[in-house]
């Protein structure tokens, strides 16, 4: 397999991972906490998508969207019963209290669908790109192609009309330029009249929703089940640390980075070490957290 | 000067009177021929047991760098499993898979408090200066690194099997299954009394207030003074250590460890039995851990009658460690013993 099919694959892994990564790291710059039980709300998402889709049965594009609402919903629900109540006493209690629910939701999952995985009915259209020159062995082998799914080309392009609606949402509403205020400085943000309140219910209901659809994509790639999103909770992490904890542009830029850094130690590590793999994000994170704490574009995270 | 006086009147005193007592009784149950029964329904109460003063050490070194000095750790369970594949490594005879020295058990001993200590002095030295919920990022996902290389590096540290054939001196000395566990608990109790005693001298110390300021306030301590980040290095180090000890005993217990034992549950499993107890006192902390324990033993209990598979059960379980968590955090964030007005929080 050549260089090419393996930033493809780190596209891919890229876009899913920039989806959840903005999500997260909204919930970090306004509601001030690292939410480690946000895997979880991917989960919820998948097996909602899947619910819809398979059981009900609605077209896929349609249960996509059930999806992000319901993520939405349960994110906001979530939010009210355990985070907002305790808002006021600081990072670590909510970091704990996540970690909590984290343990809460993955278990609860498990009760309602067991530790199966599960697969979504989707068309598997492989187009095949030829002749493009592969990158691995230079111009000599022009010959080398790749494969790109439909499903692939559909979790890019969600992810590029998600970064799309997010710029605007961001730089042209109402709430969106409240959300930027209030990560810049919540309290000058209300001095100005911001009901910041409404603004850490909206991030919620965002987040969730970007959940839902990340943890649908993932789903429809691999497969869902209890661990869908537990399995991507540090590379999620690590992606908005590395963009700089807060900044969502920052976190698009980190997700890729981390999914193409995983897809290429795929392609250089001896099969037998792949399982490593997934240490490498978390690497990353710890280098990142050692060397530039803020990130690429982020705010201060060292006490002194 | 009556016989009052000269008992101790100090916790870390008792502690050690205690601890000496313990591992007396404790080899001597191993060493004699006397035979220890204990009726069937009762060894899952030595099994948790063990595993609570086991836990009890890790616990007491958490809230040495926790509630004393204000480092949140959430890879404790790395120096706990750091010290038991150390031990196993450089010790264990004839392993299906993994390295396998064979050298004498005090040398692993040794050895794996020494790792642990160094392992997180290379945490600290690198991670201490990140805000407080950082830092327990960094420390969760250096747990989960060493986690996938115990899984990946079946060479060394023999993948997903473990490491076989670890000595188990207490249990070769005591021969019978019975005899071997009361021994076992008796000695390791001691030993968690023994590390009580130590941490608590620590802290009676005016080193622990030194500690403690920090936790309160960092930037004033350094303002009158003290090199702060000296002295959170040097608490990281002790709790790193400690669970370390406490890796490398679980592992002569066992005869056999796996990256099994060694997840992210002990970590929160710990945590929870600090945070309930009352983080930074430490008669507090192993109460609370305590509650936890009997948790896991009454769950085990209550698993013979009720109508789930083991699964549920155990998700069920989990469900309810979590909401534990959660709702201590919220409605008694002090803890059960803990001081609010120490702690600084407001329930």
């Amino acid at each position: 397999m050549g260089l090419a099919q393996n930033l493809i694959f780190g596209l891919v892994t890229g876009s899913y991972i920039a989806i959840a990564a903005i999500g997260f790291t909204l919930i970090y710059g306004i509601v001030n906490m690292i939410n480690f039980a946000y895997g979880e709300y991917l989960t919820i998402g998948a097996f909602i998508g899947l619910l819809a889709g398979g059981a009900l049965p609605l077209p896929l594009p349609v249960a996509v969207l059930v999806a992000m609402v319901g993520g939405g919903v349960a994110s906001i629900l979530l939010a009210k019963l355990f985070f907002t109540p305790i808002n006021h006493t600081g990072p670590i209690p909510m970091l704990l209290t996540s970690i909590g629910l984290g343990l809460v939701l993955r278990n609860a999952i498990r009760l309602f669908a067991g530790r199966s995985a599960r697969y979504y009915d989707t068309e598997t259209t492989t187009w095949q790109f030829q002749n493009v020159p592969d990158l691995a062995v230079g111009p000599v082998d022009l010959l080398g192609g790749f494969f790109v799914t439909s499903q692939q080309l559909v979790v890019v392009g969600c992810a590029l009309g998600v970064f799309v609606v997010l710029h605007t949402v961001l730089t042209r509403t109402d709430v969106g330029i409240a959300m930027r205020a209030m990560s810049d400085d919540e309290a000058l943000a209300r001095v100005r009249g911001i009901d910041t309140q409404f603004i850490r219910n909206s991030v919620w209901v965002l987040a969730g929703m970007l959940a839902g659809l990340s943890g649908v994509l993932l789903g429809i790639q691999t497969n869902v089940s209890v661990s869908t999103g537990f399995s991507q909770i540090l590379q999620i992490l690590s992606a908005a640390i590395l963009g700089g904890a807060g900044s969502p542009y920052g976190a698009i830029a980190g997700a890729y980075v981390i999914g193409v850094a995983l897809a290429l130690s795929t392609a250089f590590l001896p099969s037998s070490m792949t399982g490593i793999s997934s240490a490498i994000a978390f690497a990353i994170l710890v280098v990142v957290l050692l060397v530039k704490p803020s990130g690429i574009a982020g705010a201060e995270v060292r006490e002194a | 000067m009556s016989v009052r006086d000269s008992l101790p009147d100090r916790d870390s005193d008792t502690a050690l009177v205690l601890s000496v007592l313990a591992v007396l009784l404790g080899l001597a149950i191993a060493f004699t021929p006397v035979t220890a029964t204990i009726p069937g329904d009762l060894y899952v109460f030595f099994e948790v047991g063990i595993l609570f003063v086991v836990y009890g050490i890790l616990v007491l070194g958490l809230d040495l760098q926790y509630g004393h000095t204000g480092l949140v750790n959430f890879g404790h369970v790395v120096f706990f499993a750091a010290g038991a594949y150390t031990m196993a490594m450089l010790t264990a005879v004839d392993s299906f898979e993994g390295m396998a020295l064979g050298y004498p058990w005090p040398l692993g001993l040794v050895a794996a408090v020494l790792v642990a200590g160094l392992l997180g002095a290379l945490v600290g030295a690198t991670s201490l200066r990140l805000r407080g919920d950082f830092l327990a990022i960094a420390t969760l996902a250096t747990a989960e690194i060493f986690h996938t290389l115990f899984i990946n590096f079946t060479d060394i540290f023999g993948g997903t099997t473990g490491i076989f054939g670890v000595p188990t001196p207490l249990g070769d000395i005591a021969g019978t299954r019975d005899a071997t566990l009361v021994a076992t608990l008796l000695v390791f109790g001691g030993l968690t009394a023994l590390t009580f005693a130590i941490v608590a001298r620590l802290t009676e110390a005016p080193y622990g207030r030194v500690l403690r300021a920090i936790r309160a306030d960092e930037l004033v301590t350094r303002a009158v003074g003290k090199p702060t980040f000296r002295y959170k290095m040097e608490s990281f180090v002790y709790g790193a250590a400690l669970a370390g000890f406490a890796g490398a005993i679980f592992a002569m217990y066992n005869g056999a460890i796996s990256p099994d034992f060694f997840e992210l549950q002990v970590t929160v499993t710990v945590w929870i039995g600090m945070l309930l107890g009352g983080a930074s006192n430490h008669r507090a902390v192993l109460g609370g851990l305590g509650i936890i324990m009997g948790l896991r033993l009454l769950s085990r209990f209550a698993q013979n009658s009720a109508p789930v598979t083991a699964g549920e059960f155990a998700s069920i379980r989990l469900i309810v460690v979590g909401l534990i968590l959660i709702f201590v955090i919220r409605f008694r964030p002090a803890g059960i013993w803990g001081d609010e007005r120490e702690l600084e929080v407001d329930s």
